[in-house]
């Protein structure tokens, strides 16, 4: 079982890790403070543009890796909408309650749910594990103790999984029928994959030490990893894109309401 | 000449166990020597590499005690398992990941990343991803990897243990290349590639204690018995172990068991395997062969029903599909034994499948106990399996499977990374299963196996049956089932 995807690198994937986790970090916070709908709207719509144009994955890719989001989106809005509190009612039928607040509040919150997905999906599609690692250590000096820690089980994932599937079959091989109790399941593919990756750790870390991997020793690295034009060019766009849904947002509302709260 | 590494009066003790694994034991290592350490498996020959190189104490929290060690400055390790000593997904980046560690600049490293891979015979683009390499090629990258750190002493730890016969040989011509002027000190126990490389041999018994050191040739020759009860492989143990077989019997019955017709096995909606025309009967053996990644895994998955299949696929003359599970009809036995279990103690494991087919209390404890016996884990019935030893591991899968009195046995390389004495002893117990009329498919790349016991032999090409051979046709006369 292996993630094969093919995607085009655009000037995305060749911006400063550390610098695009920061940004991302802020935008995630800043996201919070945002009550105002319209700009909320802009923005996710201007981070959608972004998502399609600019990760460099086929368009089959992104609407499968998008689906789940977007059921998150609906969930999240719709649980709002249907049994939020508000004075102006729109529909009531038995405990369904929709106001016009909570209408417009459910909006909002769904619209946020769907920033958040959309800024992790942007920046997990155009990062590299390696390179983001490289980088902290580089630009943010995280001690290479931990980076390189990251990095061996990342390697791990792809054995794992490779090693979930030989459990299910060979459970199967034992006559083991599927009508069995969540508990025991998790028992059944926890123990053995579990026993294995600590086992697998385990000798990763010795095998780096054999390697004269010390936390002590000045290093060099085999990445460097600077800043270019992109960053600059990532840095304007987000700002432009954060103005811009600012400006639209209060200029040109779609829907009259300032402040959902 | 010059001494580069050893220890002297070294004391052991793996934590929870009563007796201590080395007991004032000393030993010497000389400038350019390439030494062979020979012994059972548990007698602490890798434990030894791991405090000559000093990753014990400083790596792995074992106690000991020492008169005095000497650890040489520039050394490189390679370790059993070509899955666990990497720590970055690609090529390029784990050689680097070396490079990094002494401090090589930045410009050199693409250089000598091309450089090291030319050596140890890896012809490939350096940014190429770990997992599509074959286990003989991750080792020689491993070789290559420690090689970046210029190592003077090479510790070699069964480097080809897990590795078909292939990728062992070619990691042994890649070491025979680059080790002319370093000490390389080998723990291994297929030895057949290894004897024409090592000057020195030192061989181990039970107890940790050293009863013999000396000149290559003179200790193989003068301690072959002890080797060969230690279950090491060595050259020429086919030979004898073929004289002192008796007589193979043909099978008591010749029924149709298996008939495939245009069968097909699919992975990802893509036809992975197909057999134009085979019919199977009882009493027969078969060996899989084949090139890696041929499709012979595949194979048996789509014969277990583990990945979609069509076409005609008859069992006991019945259609496949009207047996609600496979399991009871065919035993099928993973190449990694840990996977198969599923709970916590020997015993249980073997009663495993009986309590699913819901038989009577004294009817499983009959059973369970028989093959206790059968299969000598009558002392480890209360374990825990993963605390077994590898080849009790093997032979517990092997059982569990059986239990339910299969007659069919699909097993994917079950003698591969075994010693001699438990790879003999489970042919020796598969043989007794086909006497009786079971059969038996299986993957293997050994062609001792193929030749000393299989009947008939199969060879996948690119997803397909391409070659279905007789080794015997006339059971009573056939010189290859009458050793």
């Amino acid at each position: 079982m292996r993630w094969d995807i093919c995607y085009r690198e655009t000037w995305l994937h060749r911006t400063n890790p550390s610098l695009k986790l920061l940004v991302m970090l802020v935008l995630f916070i800043g996201v919070l403070f945002v009550h105002n709908p319209n700009i909320l709207m802009n923005f996710s719509i201007a981070l959608i543009l972004l998502f399609i144009i600019y990760t460099g994955y086929p368009m089959k890719y992104l609407l499968l890796l998008f689906l789940p989001f977007l059921l998150i989106f609906i969930s999240t809005a719709s649980s709002m909408m249907l049994f939020g509190q508000g004075k102006t009612t729109w529909f009531q039928w038995g405990l369904v309650h929709i106001t016009k607040e909570s209408f417009l509040r459910g909006m909002h919150l769904g619209f946020r749910a769907l920033t958040f997905a959309l800024l992790g999906l942007l920046f997990s599609l155009t990062t590299r594990p390696v390179y983001l690692f490289y980088s902290l250590m580089q630009q943010l000096k995280l001690k290479p103790k931990y980076a390189y820690s990251f990095l061996a089980g990342v390697r791990l994932i792809p054995i794992m999984l490779e090693e979930f599937q030989t459990v299910q079959n060979a459970l199967k091989v034992r006559g083991v029928t599927a009508n069995s109790g969540i508990f025991e399941k998790i028992k059944r593919y926890a123990i053995p994959l579990l026993s294995q990756s600590i086992r697998r750790a385990q000798r990763i870390a010795v095998a780096m030490e054999a390697k004269r991997f010390s936390s002590g020793a000045a290093r060099t690295f085999y990445y460097e990893i600077g800043f270019s034009k992109y960053d600059f060019v990532f840095l304007l766009l987000i700002s432009v894109m954060a103005a811009v849904a600012y400006y639209v947002g209060i200029s040109f509302p779609y829907i009259p309401v300032e402040d959902v709260r | 000449m010059e001494r580069i590494a050893s220890v002297e009066q070294l004391r052991l003790k793996f934590p929870g166990k009563d007796t201590l694994l080395f007991k004032d034991l000393s030993v010497s290592f000389y400038k350019g020597e390439k030494v062979l350490l020979l012994g059972p498996s548990g007698c602490g020959k890798s434990t030894l590499l791991q405090v000559l190189s000093g990753l014990i104490p400083h790596s792995v929290d074992i106690p000991m005690k020492a008169k005095h060690v000497q650890v040489p400055d520039n050394w490189g390790y390679v370790f059993q398992d070509p899955d666990s000593q990497f720590c970055m997904p690609f090529v390029d980046e784990e050689i680097a990941f070396a490079l990094e560690n002494i401090g090589v600049p930045r410009e050199q490293m693409k250089g000598r990343i091309e450089e090291l891979l030319k050596e140890v015979g890896l012809h490939l683009t350096p940014h190429t991803d770990i997992q599509t390499l074959s286990g003989g090629m991750k080792q020689r990258l491993a070789l290559a990897s420690v090689l970046a750190l210029q190592p003077d002493v090479l510790f070699l730890d069964e480097p080809t243990a897990m590795i078909d016969d292939e990728g062992t040989e070619s990691i042994w011509k890649t070491v025979k290349q680059i080790a002319h002027n370093k000490t390389v000190i080998i723990v291994e126990h297929k030895i057949e590639q290894v004897l024409d490389f090592v000057d020195r041999i030192i061989l181990f018994n039970d107890h940790g204690e050293i009863i013999a050191d000396g000149e290559a040739a003179t200790v193989f020759h003068d301690y072959k018995d002890v080797i060969a009860d230690q279950g090491i492989w060595y050259p020429g143990i086919w030979d004898e172990y073929v004289k002192q077989r008796k007589r193979r019997q043909p099978a008591v019955r010749e029924d149709e068991v298996i008939r495939l017709e245009r069968f097909q096995g699919y992975r990802n909606r893509e036809v992975k395997i197909r057999v134009d025309q085979a019919i199977v009967q009882s009493g027969e053996w078969i060996a899989i062969t084949g090139k890696n990644g041929a499709g012979k895994s595949t194979l048996l998955h789509a014969l277990m029903k583990l990945i979609p299949t069509d076409g005609v696929y008859e069992l006991f003359g019945k259609q496949s599909e009207q047996f609600k599970t496979l399991a009871r009809l065919i035993a099928f036995v993973f190449q990694n034994p840990e996977f198969q279990f599923v709970t916590n103690s020997v015993w249980e494991e073997m009663a495993y499948s009986l309590r699913l087919e819901k038989r009577s209390k004294t009817e499983i404890a009959e059973t369970v106990e028989s093959l206790l016996q059968m299969f000598h884990l009558k002392e480890q019935q209360d374990q825990h399996p993963y605390q077994l030893s590898m080849g009790q591991k093997r032979r517990l899968s092997v059982a569990a499977s059986i239990v339910s009195g299969q007659q069919i046995f699909l097993l994917d390389e079950p003698t591969f990374g075994q010693d001699a004495k438990n790879t003999f002893a489970l042919l020796e117990l598969l043989e007794s299963y086909r006497e009786q009329g079971a059969t038996i498919l299986m993957i293997t790349h050994d062609e001792n196996i193929v030749t000393h016991f299989a009947t008939r032999r199969w060879v996948i090409e690119d997803g397909q049956l391409v070659s279905d051979e007789q080794l015997v046709t006339d059971h009573t006369k056939g010189a290859l089932l009458s050793v």
